[in-house]
């Protein structure tokens, strides 16, 4: 090959180009596979250990209806770990994507899924069904109910017709948070400090422990529409931090856009809280490490953070529910794993830009 | 490309109900013109183009498109024909260039759509018209201020408008970056599409805009040909300066500049311009025929002539008119001189005590 020769580098384009296609499609294979291997691989760690065989042969039986491993591993597998896999598959795939879109939208890289208020909310709103002796799936409904109410408000107050544009809501999102925040304690309070407080707090943390089929059902299908309606809008994020009027001069109606990201990721978030409580850093850390590895263009990027956010926090909870007989609140693990990683990451490549 | 016209009518936009930023302002474009719009700093120039677009809603009046009223044309369908190309300050996303313009599409997507190879043509067609075809890779947050500028540019046709509208497009940019702009804005006009850009360079608006608008503070305004509205007169209320223009041959041709030469004090313009001045208007011609209209022009001077002298010099005319009136009026009478064609006239005034300039 003749170096510095002019008309072999002319012929270099077409040449790379088929390496990135072949380096897309290596990319895209590993990200699909990567949540599937780390929930199999999940299923079978935990305090009581099952062979990857017995996992086999249990799916085996469950698929064609032959007989069953045995009875502690079936329950353990298809009653314990299997919905909290899924909980963790959902809501890591979901907080990924509101924090993608919600970073987006506010052309801030530090904004996350709770930037509204919506977490604050939803903490409220189960809290105060603890507080009331709620079942767990009123608790639910509750935390639902309030994540919707707090994102609400802060649009009413940050939004209409102002010069400050989206910063409007950005202050009303932090306010709202505070306010939110200030009634939880008061919830915390008045609780009883036998057997409310403790819950409460041990709630607040989050924890994927108390999924079941039933928390699912009712908190999956949210989650679901969200990040299907952001993945279906991912190449109209790349607008979002642009001008109001550039993104109306595209042909673009730019409020319409907006409340679409801001319901989609409101329904992600208040109901992947009132599922399992607050899981902190997920919509902060994946994104990043996400555009740091496949740039700022939302058709790859926010895929990539879809599939990475889900196996980051199954591996996150299986270590969780691992480590200690009882179960290690999830937000210790993801900051202790996620800052010092974040760190790392954003030293080696020169910081991050949206 | 199909026709089009931009008119508005006697608008007039202030952000509070007491205050004008504009006032009573009448305007057209059509296809194939290149437009300016000059002002001082605080004048109204984005707010103008805001309006303009309807981004922002008129007080009075309003803007029509081949005289329909914007406000009646569906958002999708005026976007795809009016074009915007925002200031290209910091803040840029790291895209590189061809998902950059590409977004310049998303008005011609479907909802849920994402570009697909048609648009991806478009965009290296655009790219390889305006010679950026090597940026196509590069991430917007890496480029220089010109190379961004080309980007939001050809980010802006793609959308395939009739008319594009651009804020300060050259500022922030060194002399061959600028030229590259208003090269790709003449080009544009030339090729069919009405083009209108702030600056705030009045040469740009003298040696490329065959329209200009030109707004003082307080939201007076004109608008007509660049060479009526650009004068040393309108340069020196607008922007509190005194200015003069000069022509300067070039290889190739004549091009007309201005050049700012001091602060005037506050009514100093007026002052200055109404001030009693003696001055020799000299005017040389080839074309005879030509004396007719120069007289005509004289004579609706009649008041301010002490004398004058006219004398055949081999194949050209020279006339020579002492005239004694306001600065205003002799610049105003030299200015339209200097329109008739195959006519160049000259105002010289008497030097005044302190006045160095003449």
């Amino acid at each position: 090959m003749a170096v510095g020769n002019k008309t072999m580098a002319d012929r270099m384009p077409p040449e790379r180009i088929t390496d990135r296609k072949r380096g897309q499609i290596l990319w895209t294979a590993v990200l699909i596979l990567l949540p599937i291997l780390c929930a199999a691989a999940s299923l079978c760690i935990g305090r009581i250990g099952i062979s990857p065989a017995d996992v086999l042969r249990s799916i085996r039986g469950h698929l064609t209806g032959g007989e069953a491993v045995s009875l502690m591993i079936e329950s353990t597998l298809w009653r314990i770990r299997f919905p909290r896999i899924l909980l963790a598959l959902l809501t890591g795939a979901g907080l990924s994507a509101a924090g993608c879109a919600f970073q987006s939208l506010f052309a801030n890289p530090l904004a996350t899924p709770d930037t509204l208020g919506v977490a604050s909310g939803s903490s409220f709103g189960a809290a105060l069904g603890l507080l009331l002796g709620l079942r767990l799936i009123g608790v639910q409904i509750m935390a639902l109910a309030f994540g919707g109410i707090a994102v609400l408000l802060t649009v009413l107050c940050g939004g209409g017709r102002n010069k400050r544009g989206l910063s409007g809501v950005v202050l009303a999102g932090i306010m709202m948070g505070s306010l939110f925040n200030a009634l939880i304690s008061f919830v915390k309070y008045m609780a009883d400090t036998e057997t409310q407080l403790p819950s409460i707090t041990y709630w607040l943390m989050g924890t994927l422990g108390s999924a079941g089929y039933r928390e699912l059902a009712l908190g999956a299908p949210p989650i679901l529409l969200g990040i299907a309606l952001l993945l279906l809008l991912r190449w109209r994020l790349n607008l979002l931090p642009l001008s109001e009027d550039e993104i109306r001069s595209a042909g673009v109606n730019a409020g319409l856009l907006r409340g679409c990201v801001i319901v989609c990721a409101t329904l992600v978030t208040a109901s992947s809280v009132s599922m399992c409580g607050q899981v902190g850093w997920v919509g902060l850390l994946i994104p990043h490490i996400c555009r740091m590895k496949f740039g700022s263009d939302h058709r790859k990027l926010l895929p990539a953070s879809v599939c990475l956010g889900a196996a980051f926090l199954t591996v996150v909870d299986t270590a969780a529910r691992s480590i200690s007989p009882a179960d290690l609140p999830i937000s210790i693990l993801t900051a202790m794993v996620g800052a010092p990683f974040f760190i790392f990451l954003m030293r080696r490549t020169e910081g991050w830009q949206l | 490309m199909a026709a089009v016209k931009l008119t508005v009518e006697n608008a007039s936009f202030g952000y509070r109900p007491e205050t004008s930023v504009i006032r009573e302002l009448n305007l057209t474009v059509e296809s194939g013109t290149l437009a300016a719009v000059l002002g001082p700093n605080g004048a109204g120039k984005t707010t103008l183009l805001r309006c303009l677009m309807g981004f922002l809603k008129w007080k009075d009046g309003r803007t029509l498109l081949d005289g329909v009223d914007i406000r009646q044309i569906p958002e999708r369908k005026l976007r795809s024909r009016i074009s915007y190309v925002p200031q290209a300050k910091g803040g840029a996303l790291s895209l590189p260039a061809e998902d950059m313009i590409l977004l310049g599409r998303t008005g011609k997507m479907g909802f849920f759509a994402s570009p697909g190879e048609d648009d991806r043509k478009r965009v290296r067609r655009i790219a390889e018209d305006m010679g950026i075809e090597r940026l196509l890779q590069k991430k917007c947050t890496e480029m220089s201020g010109g190379e961004l500028q080309m980007v939001l540019i050809a980010r802006a046709l793609a959308a395939e408008p009739e008319l594009l509208i651009l804020d300060e497009p050259e500022s922030n940019l060194d002399f061959r970056n600028q030229l590259i702009v208003l090269e790709t804005l003449t080009r544009l006009s030339r090729g069919g599409m009405a083009v209108i850009f702030n600056t705030h360079y009045p040469d740009h608006a003298l040696t490329r805009a065959v329209k200009s608008l030109l707004l003082f503070r307080g939201g007076e305004n004109v608008f007509g040909d660049t060479a009526e509205v650009v004068t040393e007169d309108n340069i020196s209320r607008a922007f509190g300066v005194e200015a003069v223009i000069r022509e300067f041959e070039t290889p190739g041709s004549m091009i007309r500049s201005i050049l700012p030469l001091r602060l005037t004090r506050e009514g100093d313009g007026a002052r200055k311009a109404e001030a009693e001045v003696v001055a020799v208007v000299s005017v040389i011609f080839g074309d005879y025929e030509k004396a007719g209209a120069i007289n005509a022009l004289f004579h609706e001077y009649r008041n301010d002539v002490l004398g004058r002298m006219g004398m055949p010099c081999g194949t050209s005319h020279v006339i020579n008119v002492i005239l004694r009136g306001s600065l205003g009026r002799i610049t105003a009478l030299t200015d339209r001189l200097n329109r008739l064609e195959g006519v160049r006239a000259k105002a010289t005034a008497a030097p005044e005590e302190g006045d160095d300039q003449w």
